[in-house]
């Protein structure tokens, strides 16, 4: 009997007590890491590779109803503003042009204000349009004639430090005393560095298509949370959730972006409502670009104190952060805290209030601003002490959280180093720094990886098997990309005894009710998959029970694998159709719930990165020609679809460390390159040589999979890793990211006076 | 006005505005949602279709400026089943979220059409104008490889 037990769950870092319903019969145990396993570990290609590569795959842009109105949203142009004009009357006399919804109009929902009479970053909706035409929706936009009173604004980070303007106020984390290990250390040193504002800039940017029908509301959404797009439409029109479908089928990246209904879809349903024809609303780039969301600017200031055998004594950590109107503050400070041993240490963060879009996720959210600054100063350090970096990480390993004092279910960081540092020629690193035929500065750095990825309920799942021998699966997954449908249909088809062809995995509407979590936080796999799997296993037992009627053997004798029922003692062998076609039209159901992880653990993922550079001196620029990425997920359930997800991680970083970087006008307070053409995305040509692999053990601890989440964790160390080769290269450090030419030039000037193009390594401040 | 257009080997007489651009008119006019906006500013290429054989970005041409031209869209390449290119695109798992893909195929498409072999130098020369924010791009690099009968490592 399925039973009701409070357990806790992590998202992000962020723990909360839940309620979760736990059925026994959902209990398998972990596949060991030996198994015979048919299908999982196996490279498979993605269900939906065909719909995609044709153009058939439908995102929610392309979605068109009869009589669908086109709408369009008038934004801010100035970072703080007092409306003073908008004709809404002539816009709404236009030809074509069906509603105009304003900060004024009385609209018939809840909830706050989602258009603003009175500004505060530029990109604001201050009023939205519906058309029977973009060119109508455009012009109506038009005769808003928005006239706007600038007013006082702050963007730059030092402003609002010196007028303390915070979104809520600076805290401190702190264990032992640190002060007294500081004084005591041997060595300590201390770095600066600036991480920029990061965009997610998805290539489908956010966007709805929202439909009344009577009372119902059905919603495309283009988000990684359809179920919470769901309950926010449901709260915003006062309806009962069961009212309202969310469908999510395929969805353009997200990247953390993309976060319940958004909004766009709460427009487009408010839109839809009062002219009670379908609505699409999505965003253009630029706008995309200003109000799609940010990885924030941060300037973290990281102290380390050593004893000079490389053990840690103290670690601090300032992080100054622009947050724009507000948002989670993101854990930067937990590497510092956790990623290694040591007894005494101090995490400050100041969350600055800026006139910018509330930040939000982007793909590991505050542990790649972390790491990517911590880790650069863990260089410095071994610099100091004169003993190899990737030594002094092994010599500060952990095996539990250093903050909880739990330990990790479990942990190969060790052997990410090891193969890490294999891949990459890393014994061999210093010939790099001779002179070279080209005339070129080599160097290469490393960085290590944590995040979270454990998963936990709730997560749902359905199956049915149909007399013609195939499995429909049904899951809340929305698949914005990373593979996760394909990856259901993996155990499904495992478990079931089906080859992969015979299991067809649904997700990406709401209206089967079956759950599951936002596609954020590396969640997906560990959270979804056990409860695919123990869904299969119900469906694996009955068929084996009606195998036993029909085969009259009993069931305990039978075993189902490549769509054949077996004998445990060879006698017998027929396809699984030989039972199920019985059926009929009957089907074989079953449901699975992920059970909760095991309390007295603490879950992360981890890993190693090891980048090669190769700097221009004379240019200023830096390239980077190799990427090793080593990371430690728990089991690889397709190494095909994870290699993808950490080439991606990976390319990411690069750019956040070469040339990604929301440059924002300190005059006016508006962001200048807001478009593709100056918001400097890699390009192929960008590419370098990646290598990837995984340590592919199965964590032990987890239920029934033993797999983590990839989706964050190769983001996480690229840039330090990269930062890491340049200060290797050069023996100088930019002190912000991205390294553009100016920076680079910068920094290399003052290497002047020690030789140009020699890599002198000095540390940067060796404060004892 | 009335404008004829020639895409995917089908005429269509049409009568828009002016100033539409052939991305919409393919996409709302013509339901052919396989073309994707991304910027609408000719920077990403999520808009490629084929201009008598040449990849052009469909959100920078006025749809009256295709007239008298074969514009060849993700659709027009994918008539007759999967190509070998869009084959090798599965097969190697070039692409993620598949937002940018159609033109990515546009765009390998008409490079292969010119160079039966491009070489890696070649084909990062001619898909640069291509955006993919999931960053399938080795792999889309090893597909092209692939597709064009070439050692892939």
């Amino acid at each position: 009997m399925p039973r009701l037990v409070r357990t806790q769950r992590e998202m992000e870092g962020r723990f909360e007590d839940v309620w979760v319903l736990v059925d026994p019969d959902d209990d398998l145990e972990t596949w060991p890491a030996d198994a015979d396993l048919a299908l999982v570990g196996r490279p498979a290609v993605r269900q939906d590779g065909a719909l995609r590569v044709t153009g058939d795959a439908r995102y929610t842009g392309d979605i068109q109803l009869p009589g669908m109105l086109h709408a369009a949203v008038l934004r801010s142009p100035v970072a703080h503003g007092r409306v003073t004009r908008l004709d809404v009357g002539a816009a709404r006399a236009l030809p074509g042009v069906r509603a105009v919804i304003a900060p004024d109009t009385s609209v018939g929902f809840g909830g706050d204000p989602l258009l603003a009479s009175e500004t505060e970053y530029a990109g604001q909706p201050i009023a939205a349009v519906a058309g029977d035409t973009p060119e109508a929706a455009a012009a109506a936009v038009d005769a808003l004639r928005l006239g706007i009173e600038a007013l006082p604004h702050v963007v730059d980070p030092d402003e609002a430090l010196r007028e303390q303007r915070f979104t809520k106020e600076p805290s401190e984390t702190v264990r032992g005393d640190v002060d007294a290990a500081f004084a005591a250390a041997d060595v300590v040193v201390e770095l600066e560095i600036e991480t920029p504002a990061h965009l997610q800039t998805a290539l489908e940017p956010h966007g709805a298509v929202a439909h009344w029908e009577g009372e119902e509301l059905t919603a495309w959404v283009s988000t990684q949370g359809m179920f919470d797009a769901r309950a926010e439409l449901a709260r915003r029109f006062s309806l009962p959730r069961e009212s309202v479908r969310v469908i999510t089928e395929f969805v353009g990246g997200g990247f953390g972006a993309k976060q319940g209904a958004g909004v766009e879809a709460i427009l487009a349903a408010e839109l839809a409502r009062v002219t009670r024809r379908p609505v699409r609303l999505v965003n253009d780039r630029h706008a995309e670009q200003l109000d799609g969301g940010r990885r924030s600017w941060t300037r973290q200031t990281v102290k380390l104190g050593a004893r000079v055998d490389g053990g840690l004594v103290a670690v601090e950590s300032a992080a100054v952060i622009s947050m724009g109107l507000g948002g989670w503050v993101f854990p930067v400070n937990q590497p510092a805290l956790n990623l290694y041993a040591v007894e005494h240490a101090r995490g400050m963060e100041f969350p600055l209030r800026t006139n910018l879009r509330a930040h939000n996720a982007f793909r590991a959210p505050g542990v790649t601003e972390g790491v990517t600054v911590f880790e650069q100063a863990v260089d410095e350090l071994a610099l100091a002490l004169g003993i190899d970096p990737l030594e002094l990480r092994r010599l500060n390993h952990v095996e539990r959280d250093q903050q909880s004092g739990l330990p990790y279910s479990s942990k190969h960081l060790l052997a990410c180093y090891d193969r890490a540092a294999e891949l990459s020629g890393w014994a061999q690193r210093e010939t790099l720094r001779g002179p070279q035929a080209d005339g070129l500065l080599r160097g290469m750095g490393c960085a290590t990886q944590i995040w979270w990825g454990g998963g936990g309920p709730p997560a749902h799942a359905t199956i049915r098997l149909d007399a013609s021998g195939h499995a429909l699966v049904t899951t809340g997954i929305q698949d914005i990309g990373t593979g996760t449908l394909t990856t259901a249909r993996i155990v499904a088809a495992e478990e079931l005894g089906l080859p992969l062809d015979r299991v067809r995995v649904i997700g990406g509407d709401t209206r089967a009710n079956v759950y599951a979590p936002v596609s954020g936080g590396s969640m997906t796999t560990p959270a979804v998959m056990p409860a695919v799997r123990s869904a299969a296993g119900k469906v694996r037992r009955t068929l084996l029970e009606l195998a036993s009627d029909v085969l009259e053997i009993a069931a305990d004798d039978l075993a189902v694998r490549d769509g054949r029922i077996r004998s445990r003692d060879g006698g017998l062998d027929v396809p699984v159709t030989e039972v199920t076609e019985k059926l009929g039209h009957a089907t074989i159901d079953g449901s699975g719930a992920r059970g909760p992880n095991p309390d007295g653990f603490r879950v992360h993922t981890f890993g190693c990165q090891i980048a090669q550079v190769a700097v221009d001196a004379a240019l200023g620029e830096v390239r980077v020609e190799r990427v090793v990425a080593v990371h430690d997920v728990g089991r690889i359930v397709n190494p095909l679809g994870a290699s993808s997800q950490a080439e991606g991680g990976v390319l990411q970083g690069v750019a956040y460390a070469l040339s990604e970087e929301l440059v924002i006008d300190p005059t006016t307070g508006v962001p200048v390159n807001a478009s593709l053409d100056d918001y400097k995305l890699p390009t192929i040509a960008d590419v370098p040589e990646i290598v990837i692999e995984f340590v592919n053990v199965p964590d032990p601890n987890l239920p029934n999979i033993g797999a983590k989440g990839l989706g964050e964790p190769p983001i996480v160390p690229t840039a330090a890793a990269v930062a890491n080769a340049f200060a290797h290269a050069t023996g100088r450090r930019c002190r912000a990211l991205p390294m553009t030419r100016a920076r680079v030039l910068e920094a290399l000037r003052g290497a002047e006076g020690e030789g140009e193009g020699e890599a002198s390594l000095a540390p940067t401040e060796a404060l004892q | 006005m009335r404008i004829a257009l020639h895409v995917n080997e089908e005429t269509y007489e049409l009568d828009l505005p002016p100033r539409r651009r052939l991305v919409d008119v393919l996409r709302d006019d013509l339901g052919l949602t396989g073309t994707k906006v991304g910027c609408a500013e000719g920077a990403c290429g999520a808009c490629a279709v084929l201009l008598d054989g040449r990849p052009v970005a469909s959100c920078l041409l006025l749809a009256a400026a295709a007239e008298g031209h074969a514009v060849t869209t993700i659709e027009g390449l994918s008539r007759d089943g999967l190509t070998a290119l869009q084959e090798a695109f599965v097969a190697e798992d070039a692409l993620q979220c598949g937002y940018c893909t159609p033109g990515q195929i546009v765009s390998a498409s008409a490079l292969l059409a010119g160079t039966a072999h491009p070489t890696r130098e070649e084909i990062r020369d001619a898909m640069a104008g291509n955006l993919c924010r999931c960053g399938a791009y080795p792999k889309i690099e090893r597909a092209i490889l692939l597709a064009s009968g070439q050692e892939v490592a």
